[in-house]
């Protein structure tokens, strides 16, 4: 098994590591107000372990998961309630939460065996809904959808309790399932995958048993969403069921679609662009259009995000890892690039 | 037991009217689909800004001093399906053209944008506020049997009868609609046979934003008007795959069951068993589910037959 | 090997970079408050998010006019998080690291101002009047209790207000309650259970779903159950709905309402099936005639915003500046968050103008006030029928 893997090129892990080491000292250089941007690249974070899963089901397998903030939800109140009210450690809560979600995902995977496409978009989406009423059917462990309070992450008799250390806790976990992800969606399981998704008879007749590969997609993209919950709920510190809305499910394929559909890197860029353009660029926007237009421009927020959104479906339907393809070919090949290449 | 039948009766009464609404929407987007293979998750928003549109005319024609309530009714209602018109058109401009060759996912990404869009373009022009829309038919209530209709419930479902059988009728029985069905299922052979398979998908566009205007005049005054109000048009889903998608009577048939299980269960049910409460708002995507893994392809639904 | 050596360059410059860390100094100026205030002015409850921010302006405006406090004018400034509680709590670290805001004040809703906990905690900051009637903002339970002064009477103390107020009414009636299934109802079911358990009866719960519109199964129940009298915990929508719904069938409960129902477009949407209805409130209308409602009034008309924006959500924001102020006021010219909050604590039945039952608040109390008064819809209109009562 070794040697399959001997010339994988995985010079690419060392600069990541030292990238994502370095940009928290570099804001706290740059500006006073680092705690913030911490903030929004924690959530950055969270979410993009959660895109990785819902691109490996969606994305690598074609099973379209309208509902997978669900998942998500599953997660968080999980480690919540084991944490807080069962006593559990966090450290072990990292591993059983993500178990316990990947469970429910092989539940809803069930009926992904039979049912398909727009189908199984819909089916994914009451699921959305069913999760979160499941969740406040349960009031008596999770307050229904009062909310509910989370105490700190604790590792080793560690206290993470503020923005920086969280930073740190999230993104060794984001580094880690992005190296994971990668190297597992290169290997037999990720060519199984798509061949799944590009036509599931082939799949079959070239040997594939459906069944198993459909699940395991099922099963992995919601132990990271589940992975994603624990670390959500533990550095939001406050979780209710208002959050895990269908907007929220819409807003994961958002990423995974602006990111580039099949693609980890697709899935970092997309959840990481997304974020900061929700939580940084659209208000920073704004502000600076409040002072040319009187007008009320509080709903432009999402204006602009749909209208982004649309236009990178017309126009980049590979999404960023597309034009990041595109601008390294060109780089690559500058200056010989033949004219109509890069409309 | 006369009682709990009696309040039984005026929840499915209820229901049947709450039903017709989705049915409404279903159609709409059934419509869609059958001629374009799109699903249109944008249907709700449709009917939304139909609904929006009617309130300025009728807002406006009310201080017209020459025109007495009913007209300022009906000329509202001709403008709006205008509106309607125009609009429809638009939006096949805007999806159909660009995303012809685009997969399903893209295709309903694109409409999840336009609802967006649409949502805060609505927003912008509307103001936050809630809005009041006077009701044509005041508030009265016609009675039957110990069993209480307001006249406006009985409209919606005339009216979503009325457009089903129109709808069918057209699609089974005239040449546009036979066109329609063929082009949805192979646009290239419509397309040698002489079809013109860009107007059909415009027509159906505008087929569609009509079907949703009428849709958000009628549930405008039962559900008070906001831009929020496309929400519902999430709840219709369900309904329009639980008939069978692309299946124009499946849509009132999935509505309605879907519209009376979720009053019944909200009621009577609820009242009878505690617990049911918890379940109340999914219990439309639970059977939605149950259906589908019987029969994946819903109640009146054709079997897809997939060519490798 | 070149671009190794680069990267690690930077890795150690941006390492040195952050060590430094700089404080800075928070929100107050010789001649500038700056206060940090958090609505939804894109997201489901946006119509609030305009008109609670232009009433407090109304009064700013009209303080700075007259110099100020203590020499200081006041200026707000708004962040958007459409209801979103994750965005809130971004948007206070901005208000706080970036703005550098003194305090936090009428932040919308209940878990968007629940999720700021952590974020009052670590930076000591006071969140004064959370624009929401949710008991749990003074609820000594939670974190960060001593951060939040909270104006308003507690939807579970209106609830269980209502239900005596039935009883009273009527020895022998029987209580109905529609609720919405969130923070909201939860609120509202807490006083329920309260007002059960002193009365020894059992009050019939019907609730619904946040942006349902039909209610005829839960109406239906009511009915079923013989409820005299129905407390509808609901919003602008739902109570107009219910009370149709009702009509329609031929059911005519006393139909009482929380807070949020004292909206005037409920009378103008329910129109005479609202005939009769009473909703509880805790201050003065704004159109009422205590000095307070008729600055308002007449700011508001030396404004010339449009009139339709005038009523309860906007004079909320009014009445709501007049605390911040009052407790700004008090603190002093040397002005610190601490001070300000012991200023808060130190405030004792005050009745802003006549607008409020009296507000309290000491070292172990965050609730300002746990009265409300009665508005009945009677020919149309809204009229005030009863005292404050506790």
């Amino acid at each position: 098994m070794k040697s399959r893997y001997a010339d994988e090129n995985l010079s690419w892990i060392a600069p990541l590591v030292l990238l994502v080491i370095a940009i928290p000292f570099l804001i706290r250089g740059v500006t006073f107000s680092y705690k913030y941007y911490l903030y929004v690249l924690n959530i950055a974070g969270i979410y993009t372990i959660l895109a990785v899963g819902l691109d490996i089901l969606s994305g690598y397998t074609g099973l379209i998961s309208l509902g997978h903030a669900g998942f998500l939800a599953i997660g968080a109140y999980t480690s919540a309630v084991l944490v807080d009210q069962a006593g559990v450690p966090f450290g072990l809560s990292l591993i059983i939460t993500p178990i316990i979600t990947g469970l429910f995902g092989l539940v809803v995977g069930f009926p992904a065996l039979r049912i398909s496409g727009m189908y199984l978009g819909l089916t994914t989406m009451g699921f959305g809904f069913i999760a979160r009423r499941l969740i406040i059917a349960l009031r008596a462990w999770t307050e229904g959808s009062a909310g509910l309070e989370v105490s700190n992450p604790v590792l080793f008799g560690f206290e993470f309790a503020n923005d920086w250390t969280n930073y740190f806790l999230i993104f060794t976990f984001v580094v880690a399932v992005i190296v994971v992800a990668r190297r597992v969606m290169n290997s037999k399981i990720g060519r199984a995958f798509m061949a799944i998704r590009d036509s599931e008879r082939a799949a079959e007749a070239a040997g594939v048993n459906l069944t198993r590969y459909k699940l395991l997609a099922f099963f992995m993209s919601a132990v990271l969403a589940g992975l994603a919950g624990v670390l959500f709920a533990h550095t939001m510190r406050f979780i209710s069921t208002d959050h895990f809305d269908i907007l929220l499910s819409i807003y994961f394929i958002i990423m995974i679609l602006v990111g580039g559909a099949g693609s980890i890197y697709g899935a970092v860029l997309g959840s990481v662009f997304i974020v900061l353009l929700d939580f940084l660029l659209i208000p920073a926007f704004k502000d600076w259009m409040a002072l040319f237009v009187a007008i009320e421009v509080a709903d432009i927020q999402s204006l602009i995000f749909g209208l982004i959104m649309f236009l990178f479906i017309i126009f980049q339907p590979m999404g960023l890892y597309g034009v990041w393809l595109k601008i390294r070919i060109y780089w690559k090949l500058f200056p010989f690039n033949p004219k109509k290449r890069f409309t | 037991m006369t009682e709990t039948f009696g309040g039984l009766t005026q929840e499915v009464v209820s229901g049947i009217a709450l039903g017709c609404i989705y049915a409404l929407i279903a159609l709409g987007f059934t419509l869609i689909y059958k001629a374009t293979e799109v699903v249109n998750f944008a249907q709700g928003e449709l009917m939304m800004v139909g609904a929006y549109v009617n309130f300025f005319f009728v807002s406006a024609l009310l201080e017209v001093p020459l025109l007495n309530g009913a007209w300022a009714f009906i000329i509202a209602l001709v403008g709006a399906v205008a509106f309607a018109v125009l609009f429809g058109a638009f939006l096949d401009l805007i999806i159909n053209r660009p995303l012809k060759d685009e997969p399903v996912f893209s295709v309903i990404m694109a409409t999840i944008s336009l609802a967006i869009i649409l949502r805060a373009v609505m927003a912008v022009i509307a103001g936050p506020m809630t809005r009041i829309p006077p009701s044509p038919f005041g508030s009265s209530v016609i009675t039957f049997g110990g069993v209480a209709v307001s006249t406006l419930d009985m409209f919606i479902i005339l009216s979503a009868v009325v457009l089903v059988v129109v709808f069918y009728l057209f699609f089974n029985r005239t040449k546009w609609g036979i066109a329609m069905k063929a082009t949805a299922e192979d646009p290239m052979a419509a397309h040698l046979v002489g079809i013109p398979v860009k107007k059909v998908y415009r027509n159906v566009w505008i087929f569609s934003m009509v079907v949703a205007t009428i849709g958000g005049v009628l549930l405008a005054p039962r559900t008070l008007l906001d831009t929020h109000m496309g929400f519902l048009g999430l709840k219709a889903f369900p309904a329009a795959v639980l008939g069978g998608f692309g299946s124009i009577p499946g849509a009132i048939v999935g509505g309605v069951i879907m519209g009376v299980i979720e009053t019944v269960s909200m009621g009577t049910l609820s009242f009878h068993f505690p617990w049911v409460k918890e379940i109340n708002d999914v219990i439309v995507w639970i059977v939605l589910i149950a259906v589908l893994m019987i029969r994946p392809t819903g109640i009146l639904g054709q079997e897809e037959v997939d060519r490798v | 090997m070149k671009i190794r050596n680069f990267l690690l360059l930077t890795f150690l410059v941006a390492l040195f970079l952050g060590c430094a860390g700089r404080e800075p100094t928070p929100g107050v100026t010789d001649s500038e408050i700056l206060i940090g205030n958090i609505q939804d002015l894109s997201g489901p409850m946006k119509e609030l998010g305009m008109a609670l921010p232009h009433g407090s302006n109304l009064y700013f405006n009209y303080i700075n006019g007259k110099g100020g406090i203590h020499g200081r004018k006041i200026k707000m400034v708004i962040e958007d998080h459409q209801y979103n509680p994750q965005k809130a709590v971004a948007s206070a670290k901005k208000l706080v690291e970036q703005d550098q805001v003194f305090c936090f004040y009428q932040v919308i809703g209940t878990s968007p101002c629940e999720a700021l906990r952590p974020t009052l905690e670590e930076y000591k900051i006071p969140l004064i009047a959370p624009a929401t009637q949710s008991g749990t903002m003074s609820d000594r339970s939670r974190r960060g209790w001593e951060y939040i002064f909270h104006t308003d009477t507690g939807y579970d103390k209106q609830a269980n207000i209502l239900v005596d107020y039935a009883y009273e009414q009527n020895g022998d009636a029987k209580v109905g309650v529609i609720y919405q299934d969130d923070d909201y109802g939860a609120n509202v079911l807490k006083g329920i259970a309260e007002a059960e358990k002193r009365h020894g009866v059992t009050v019939q719960k019907e609730a619904y779903q946040r942006g349902a519109t039909d209610f005829a199964g839960q109406v239906m129940n009511l009915l079923k159950g013989g409820a005299t009298h129905v407390i509808i915990g609901g919003v602008v929508r739902e109570p107009i709905i219910v009370m149709k719904t009702a009509a329609a069938m031929s059911y005519a409960p006393q139909f009482l309402g929380i807070s949020p129902t004292m909206d005037h477009r409920v009378v103008l949407g329910a129109g005479k099936e609202g005939e009769g209805f009473i909703a509880a409130n805790f201050a003065q209308l704004y159109n009422s005639d205590v000095e307070g409602a008729k600055l308002y009034r007449e700011l508001f008309e030396n404004s010339g915003t449009d009139p339709k924006v005038m009523g309860m959500y906007n004079f909320y924001g009014f009445m709501t500046a007049m605390v911040l102020v009052e407790g700004l006021e008090r603190a002093g010219k040397r002005l610190t968050r601490a001070g300000l909050i012991r200023a808060m604590e130190g405030i004792k039945d005050w009745d802003g103008k006549g607008v409020f039952p009296g507000i309290s608040y000491g070292p172990s109390d965050r609730a300002g006030t746990e009265s409300v008064v009665l508005v009945a819809t009677r020919g149309g209109i809204q009229q005030i029928i009863s005292d404050w009562i506790e």
